[in-house]
């Protein structure tokens, strides 16, 4: 009897893990994954690219749209640069945030709130390959024929009161995340498409300068 | 310390509350035009606006969305540019304001409420005719909409062609201005700007144009 109840339990979780993300599946060997995930990654130097980034409302039933250029380099070296709606640049470098929005300019340390520091390193273990090692989340990797789907959810209090989990979706070809998706606990969600990536093509350490 | 200073500063406080003392009081109270504000109140159907605040050396940036809904209320909500809500207001048909969603990090009642009075009184809400009143002042005229506590300006010309700009204000001084600029009849500002008075707050929304879904 209670063989069959814990059937029904591992049935049930299973149909619900499956159900989760239309047309993906739970990965069997995520361990398998996370080698060749760790391995791909550590030939990726660098990464540039376009993004499209669309933030659902849901209980509004709007989205609010934006896009720009992204680039990053291995180990801690990223720029995000809002093109539309409008002017906004972002840089991650050597522990320090830069950003500029229209004429103002602000500097600070990485390390100065844990948030911050949190989400700094959400942003460069999405596209580095290391989110899997990254202590605050607890991952399950889902796939279909064309890509992987890593679910993170926060495992730290402070993120859990800010995420719901956090989906990367990873292509097969080159282990490169083509979805970031934040989830957040309101229900609303931020979903970044990279296009048009270029892996390993050398970027001048200018693109990263903070002034 | 010597008590001559003591009573020098005392006196000097005194003198400085005086001076702050009331500063509608010089003003000629006379029966409200409640149909002149009317026709500045702006109309947000669905807007983005670029946001920039300032408080206390800091600076944010983000979009604000204030969009009306079905059932008559408004929303504000307002994300920064990687897409992270801030929060997320409702402003009932009825005064009532509901908060949505806020990060835990402004969940603090005094930051909501100035917010929502903030945001009040640049949507024209809690303007009860009954309790309104106007001060004249030479050829400009304040219509005043008393608030529980407080009491919200709408500053015009005498003639109500323009709005020259808003005021919050406690009982005697002002302590939050607000203009609007660029704002045909009917329709939503261009830019708005909100700076308080009495700590360094201020908002600068400036309307931004969506990209096509």
């Amino acid at each position: 009897m209670v063989k069959i109840i814990a059937l029904v339990i591992i049935t049930f979780f299973n149909i619900v893990a499956r159900a989760q993300y239309a047309g993906y599946t739970l990965s069997n060997h995520p361990e398998t994954f996370r080698k060749s995930f760790a391995e791909a990654t550590s030939s990726i130097e660098s990464v540039q690219s376009g993004f499209s980034q669309e933030k659902m409302l849901t209980m509004l039933s709007e989205k609010i749209n934006s896009s720009g250029k992204f680039w990053f380099r291995k180990k801690d070296k990223l720029r995000m640069e809002y093109i539309h709606p409008y002017p906004y640049l972002m840089i991650l470098s050597g522990g320090k945030i830069f950003v500029k929005d229209g004429q103002k300019e602000n500097q600070f340390s990485a390390n100065s709130g844990k948030v911050f520091k949190q989400v700094n390193r959400i942003l460069i273990d999405c596209v580095s390959g290391n989110m899997l090692n990254n202590p605050d989340f607890q991952a399950r990797v889902f796939e279909n024929t064309g890509s992987f789907l890593i679910e993170f959810q926060p495992t730290a209090k402070n993120l859990k009161e800010l995420y719901k989990n956090i989906n990367i979706v990873v292509d097969k070809k080159d282990y490169t995340a083509t979805i970031v998706e934040m989830i957040e606990v309101s229900g609303d969600k931020t979903i970044i498409r990279f296009q048009n990536k270029v892996l390993n093509a050398p970027i001048p350490d200018s693109v990263f300068n903070i002034p | 310390m010597h008590p001559f200073p003591i009573r020098f500063l005392i006196f000097l406080s005194l003198f400085s509350l005086n001076i702050s003392c009331n500063q509608y009081r010089h003003l000629k109270r006379t029966p409200p035009d409640v149909n002149c504000v009317e026709k500045f109140k702006p109309i947000f159907l669905r807007e983005e606006y670029k946001i920039s605040v300032d408080v206390v050396g800091k600076h944010i940036s983000g979009l604000l969305l204030i969009k009306y809904m079905t059932d008559s209320s408004t929303r504000i909500v307002f994300t920064n540019e990687l897409g992270f809500s801030f929060f997320d207001f409702g402003f009932s048909q009825d005064d009532g304001f509901v908060v949505f969603h806020i990060v835990p990090q402004l969940n603090q009642p005094a930051l909501i409420k100035t917010l929502r009075k903030d945001f009040e009184l640049i949507l024209f809400r809690n303007m009860d005719r009954n309790k309104s009143y106007n001060l004249i002042d030479s050829s400009i005229v304040y219509h005043a909409y008393p608030q529980k506590k407080g009491v919200n300006y709408y500053i015009t010309d005498d003639q109500c062609r323009r709005l020259i700009k808003m005021q919050r204000s406690s009982d005697k001084k002002p302590v939050m201005e607000a203009l609007f600029f660029d704002s045909p009849p009917d329709k939503s500002p261009d830019s708005i700007s909100i700076r308080h008075l009495n700590f360094k707050f201020s908002i600068y929304f400036k309307k931004i144009t969506p990209i096509a879904s």
